[in-house]
């Protein structure tokens, strides 16, 4: 099928091949390297790259795509490893996850990677969406490469609240029963999504099959294509230079950017590599549906949310769970025509600068909430109020 | 733009325009059924569990009446054998037993605000939820906090010795 002729109106502009090259070296009886070079044309790729300007300011604050690129790339190639051990069944999934933790050959440490590589991740892309909204790099023609950031985003959270039940430890349990409860809060069809978020009423053999799916093949597959897609636009439209322009001529990424670009990474994935070694990753008792002084506590980038919960007053938790959540995510995605002015320079922008410090603010303040509020792990909260004594014995300790 | 005609590509017209414009609506339409084709059955697969009917709820005894001093409020923990996607699965459930002289209420110990399991209190006579503080009366109606409204009750009643409980959906 052509493409060309359904979308007449394409504005792909096609440069004129470089066919004096290509003749030369057809004519030379090409060796393998050319061979390869003419029929892949990687090396021209990789040179484009390679030259992409760079306006003059662009720095440090650039590098921090590369670094959640590479972590990403991280993070599939421990979560596929994992896969190779791990086992979502009710029956068999904390017993894997234990097994990979206590015996397989460097288990722990593979696990530490992706999942201190997803707090990792978290903050990394948070701070690639503050430099871009605070230089405006969004506004016109990048609005695209925003919007699709955007729901890459979205699918990092998805990463995280699928991912968080696996090891089907008490946290992971009670922290889906609490949050998928949350749906059930929106209006008028909360209930059945519910039911289809679970693949039932309980969180049960389903719920784990049904995350498992979503987050070893769904979202992955949005993530691959979604990524493609920002980075194709990235070099499509050209990195934004500083808010007010610098002196000087653009450089190419390579050297100096992709020097900047792998210290940072450096510095990245030492830290989760650091971490995945210092404090190898923990795993609570079995979930137990049945116990009573657990208190469910969400992973730390959901605490926000999960503080924002406890301040709504009752009957307003619809405010806190679908529509400030809501509210936020739509601004986050139409922000390129929120903010219609010419110019990139904060102070000329000074509505949406100031929306936005209240929402991090917002954020800011219920995440820090949440974090201090937390107990020390291992700490049976209220353990002197013991409750009525449980007529049967106590299933916790398997 | 600078597009290719036509005739500059593929020589002279080698489709009428009515042709084309017909063959094209009908790929649009092969494609659309293709594409239902798929997403349809997978859809109705993955939304299963919405049509699932629920298991009737049965009567269960959970412990003995003697165990149950009046005004007494007592945590039980029972089994019963459902159905768990793919598994049976013995599926453990918590009641709280409130006796009221010949009376016996249950009180489910899932918070109504968002699910968290509520934990009783003895020397407060109040049960308390860790996740967002709120605060039930030994009867389950809310005295503090944010739940909406009071703990679900399933059945329970005095038969022959026992305490049954019939879970309520």
């Amino acid at each position: 099928m052509e493409q060309k002729d359904l979308t007449p109106e394409s504005p792909v502009v096609r440069e004129p091949e470089p066919v004096t090259e290509e003749e030369r070296l057809r004519r030379a009886r090409p060796g393998l390297k050319d061979w390869l070079e003419l029929r892949l044309g990687w090396w021209g790729f990789v040179r484009k790259n390679l030259d992409e300007p760079m306006p003059p300011g662009v720095g440090w604050w650039q590098t921090l795509g590369n670094l959640v690129l590479t972590l990403l790339v991280f993070q599939f190639v421990t979560g596929i490893a994992l896969a190779m051990y791990y086992s979502p069944s009710p029956d068999t999934a904390y017993q894997s996850v234990k097994h990979i933790t206590e015996n397989v050959t460097l288990g722990s440490f593979v696990r530490g990677l992706h999942s201190y590589g997803s707090s990792a991740i978290m903050i990394a892309i948070v701070l690639h969406i503050l430099r871009t909204f605070f230089w405006g790099s969004y506004k016109r023609p990048r609005e695209l490469t925003w919007v699709v950031g955007s729901v890459i985003f979205m699918i990092m959270l998805g990463f995280s609240f699928t991912g968080y039940l696996l090891p089907w430890d008490q946290k992971a349990y009670w922290a889906t029963v609490v949050g998928t409860r949350i749906i059930a809060t929106v209006p008028l069809v909360g209930e059945s999504l519910l039911v289809l978020v679970r693949g039932g009423e309980e969180v049960g053999a389903l719920t784990l099959t049904r995350f498992y799916a979503i987050h070893i093949m769904l979202l992955p597959a949005g993530l691959i294509a979604l990524t493609g897609l920002h980075l194709y636009l990235v070099r499509r439209h050209h990195i934004a230079g500083p808010v007010t322009p610098v002196k000087g001529r653009p450089r190419p990424f390579y050297p100096s950017q992709l020097f900047k670009d792998a210290v940072v990474v450096l510095v990245g994935v030492g830290a989760v590599v650091f971490l995945a070694i210092a404090m190898p990753p923990g795993l609570e008792g079995v979930a137990d549906p049945t116990g009573t002084d657990f208190a469910p506590r969400p992973e730390w980038y959901f605490l926000g949310l999960y503080e924002l919960l406890k301040i709504m007053p009752p009957g307003y938790e619809v405010l806190a769970t679908f529509v400030i959540p809501g509210i936020i995510s739509v601004g986050m995605l139409i922000l390129p025509w929120l903010d219609r002015s010419r110019s990139r320079h904060p102070g000329k922008r000074q509505l949406i600068i100031d929306l936005a410090m209240a929402v991090i603010l917002l954020i800011g303040l219920c995440t820090l909430k949440g974090i201090l509020e937390t107990p020390p792990p291992h700490t049976p909260s209220e353990a002197s109020h013991s409750a009525a004594a449980p007529e049967t014995a106590t299933m916790a300790e398997r | 733009m600078s597009e290719p005609t036509q005739s500059t590509k593929f020589g002279e017209e080698p489709e009428s325009p009515q042709r084309r414009k017909v063959l094209g609506w009908l790929v649009g339409v092969i494609n659309l059924l293709v594409v239902g084709a798929v997403i349809g059955p997978v859809l109705g697969f993955m939304g299963g569990p919405l049509a699932r009917r629920r298991e009737s709820p049965q009567w269960i005894p959970v412990m003995d009446e003697s165990d149950l001093p009046d005004g007494s409020v007592r945590e039980v923990k029972y089994a019963v054998r459902v159905q768990d996607g793919y598994r049976i699965a013995n599926h453990e459930y918590v009641v709280y037993l409130k006796r009221n002289g010949s009376e016996v209420i249950a009180l489910d110990p899932t918070c109504t605000h968002l699910g968290c399991r509520v934990k009783y209190q003895e020397e407060k006579s109040r049960f308390f939820c860790p996740c967002h503080g709120g605060v039930f009366d030994a009867e389950g109606k809310v005295v503090s906090g944010p739940p909406p409204r009071a703990l679900d009750r399933h059945s329970a009643k005095f038969e022959g010795g026992k305490v049954w409980v019939k879970r309520e959906a």
